[in-house]
């Protein structure tokens, strides 16, 4: 037992004594205060929460750990969280979504976090309150929003929510989407064909198209191998495409006559106009396709929360303070994750962590009156091109140049070697990561 | 690496200039950038059971020789590589300080108490505020 925990179980440190030595967080932590379930003062500032995902649950736990004398509150919408990470695999079979569902209890019970399973529908910034969907007016000394991301369904001819949520799915928020992909990718006919429509720039996921598109491969491979992906793109270049095309070269053919995926660049005209529902084909530049299945991903924009709270700027995303992920439009709120503009940093489930853990340090320094310290991100996200086949790419960051912009000589994606070990070193690290960082998330 | 003292200070004035709502300081603490590995080591390096290796209680001149060869190549790398050449000397030093105080066993088995405290002398030892 260290010096300070002697002393504590002994009860011969005075609460004043205490907070002279060693700060107010580490008294708070003795569980001096008594029986009182909370570890918190009930003068203790109130921070709110609002979305429980990657962003709003790293956020509660982490600032738990800069400060043991403030209250958490969580409001989320959904009792459980379905992660879309892996659940690429989802569609093709690797993994359940059962094994892709979390919940808020450990943060709730191991943190001293309040969870309250409620819709935001909106927020006095004045009066500092946010209203639920059931009529709760809650009370916050400070706000953090991080809501995902909305889908703009109108920047293609003829497709629309309703369309999206019973034929042209995207699979981008994990759920009834994702197994409605894979039913479709189970019922595509022999020789049959899938679409893959990426989104335009910025959006969630980079990777996530082309690790599906390689799913999707690899599926046809072993079971309808007369089947093909044609993946049609408005960009030229997307995320690890070196990497990606080379592991597509080795594993499916690609740019042979039988490879089976099939990639079109937007400058040859990949870019979807308009989607015909009825048909199953979509009109691009370079023409019309009809497939089996279309999975189209809309462009994107900022959580509808952020929308509705006013968080976000003509862009459609949320521009931020990039030392803190303060609002730059609204003092005291705080906006995490995919819906901000964080230049160089993707919208990931590792780049929304990120950002929670530095935001969480510098609104414990705020309410502290502390300075605050220099602000560090990370940012790694692995894909799979097979299921034994991974694919990286990796930055720190830091603000330079009122930039959020990679530090030092970090930033690279999987070198490309004539070493068979590296892909699969790879495939082992991202299966142990996605483990790693849901508990890093909610446990 | 290294930056010289006079670089950084010019480098942190002219950030103040640009910036000027935050008065920037020279460094992060040990602790902020260490929880940035939390999502392959673990939540504050304590993940026992994976091919990504656990920090916590590593030995700082252990923590220290890893992340220098990393960063200059010499050691083989499939990702620490990339992420070694992020941060300079001062840096790898505040996390090894911290790190080297995080308790050796599970997360899942580690009271928040147990973490404070641990995070909390991790963070005198890397010399900073707390
Ligand atoms: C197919 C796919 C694969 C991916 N794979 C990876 C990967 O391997 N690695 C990686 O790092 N990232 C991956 N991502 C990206 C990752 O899922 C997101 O970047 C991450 O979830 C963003 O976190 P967030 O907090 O911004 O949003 P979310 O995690 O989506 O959280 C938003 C939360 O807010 C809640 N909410 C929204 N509005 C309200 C409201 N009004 N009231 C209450 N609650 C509300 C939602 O219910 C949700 O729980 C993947 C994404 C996809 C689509
Ligand atoms: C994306 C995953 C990932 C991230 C992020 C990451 N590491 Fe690693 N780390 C690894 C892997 C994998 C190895 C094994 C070497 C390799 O393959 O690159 C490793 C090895 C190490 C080792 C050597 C351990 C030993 O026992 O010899 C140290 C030290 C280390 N990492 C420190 C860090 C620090 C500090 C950070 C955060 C700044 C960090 N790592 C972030 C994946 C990661």
């Amino acid at each position: 037992m260290s010096q300070f925990a002697q002393s504590l179980s002994n009860g011969k440190l005075g609460r004043r004594e205490l907070i002279k030595r060693f700060g107010i967080s580490a008294v708070a932590a003795s569980g001096l205060f008594g029986a009182s379930k909370n570890a918190y003062a009930k003068s203790a500032p109130h921070v709110v929460v609002l979305g429980g995902g990657v962003g709003g649950s790293t956020f509660a736990k982490y600032l738990r750990f800069a400060d043991s004398d403030v209250k958490i509150t969580i409001i989320e919408q959904y009792p459980e969280y379905i992660t879309c990470l892996r659940s690429n695999d989802v569609i093709v079979g690797y993994h359940t979504l059962d094994e892709l569902t979390f919940n808020l209890d450990t943060v709730q019970s191991k943190y001293q976090v309040n969870v309250i399973i409620d819709k935001a529908i909106g927020a006095d910034f004045d009066k500092k309150t946010v209203t639920t969907a059931k009529g709760q007016v809650i009370a916050y000394d400070k706000l953090v929003v991080s809501p995902g991301i909305d889908f703009k369904f109108e920047d293609y001819e003829g497709h629309s929510k309703e369309l999206a949520e019973t034929k042209i799915f995207h699979g981008y928020k994990a759920g009834p989407q994702t197994l409605a992909l894979r039913e479709q990718l189970l019922s595509v006919p022999k020789g049959g064909t899938a679409i893959i429509a990426p989104p335009q720039n910025p959006f969630r996921c980079p990777p996530g198209p082309y690790e599906r598109a390689s799913f999707f491969a690899e599926y046809f491979q072993k079971h309808n191998p007369t089947a093909k992906v044609i993946v049609l793109d408005p960009k030229d270049r997307f995320t690890k495409d070196g990497p990606f095309k080379k592991a597509w070269e080795r594993l499916y053919g690609y740019q042979t006559d039988n490879s089976l995926i099939e990639w079109v660049s937007g400058s040859d005209g990949g870019r979807v106009l308009s989607v015909d529902g009825k048909n199953n084909s979509v009109e691009t530049m370079a023409g019309t396709f009809k497939a089996d299945m279309i999975n189209l991903i809309p462009n994107q924009r900022a959580g509808k929360l952020a929308q509705i709270l006013g968080l976000t700027d003509a862009s459609g995303w949320c521009p931020i303070d990039r030392f803190t992920f303060e609002s730059s439009l609204q003092k005291e709120v705080y906006v995490l994750g995919d819906s901000t503009i964080a230049d160089a940093m993707p919208k990931s489930g590792y780049s929304a962590n990120s950002q929670a853990k530095v935001c969480a340090q510098a609104v414990a320094d705020t309410l502290r009156d502390r300075p605050l310290t220099k602000s560090v991100y990370a940012n790694v996200c692995y894909s799979l091109a097979g299921d034994n086949y991974g694919v990286s790419i990796a930055a720190i960051y830091e603000v330079r140049d009122g930039l959020i912009q990679p530090k030092g000589k970090s930033e690279g994606v999987s070198p490309i070697t004539d070493k068979p070990a590296q892909p699969i070193l790879e495939a082992v690290y991202q299966k142990n990561w996605q483990r790693e960082f849901v508990k890093d998330v909610f446990s | 690496m290294q930056t010289s003292p006079l670089k950084t200070l010019i480098a942190a004035v002219s950030l103040m200039a640009a910036t000027h709502a935050h008065a920037e300081p020279q460094m992060a603490t040990g602790q902020a950038m260490a929880w940035q590995c939390a999502p392959c080591h673990g939540v504050n390096g304590q993940e026992f059971s994976e091919a990504m290796p656990p920090l916590a209680g590593m030995p700082v001149k252990q923590f220290m020789d890893a992340m220098l060869a990393y960063r200059e190549g010499t050691r083989p790398a499939v990702i620490m590589d990339r992420v070694a050449r992020g941060f300079t000397d001062e840096e790898l030093n505040a996390m090894a300080q911290w790190f080297a105080k995080q308790p050796i066993k599970p997360w899942e088995q580690t009271t928040l108490q147990e973490s404070l405290s641990a995070q909390q002398a991790g963070a005198q030892a890397a010399g900073e505020k707390q």
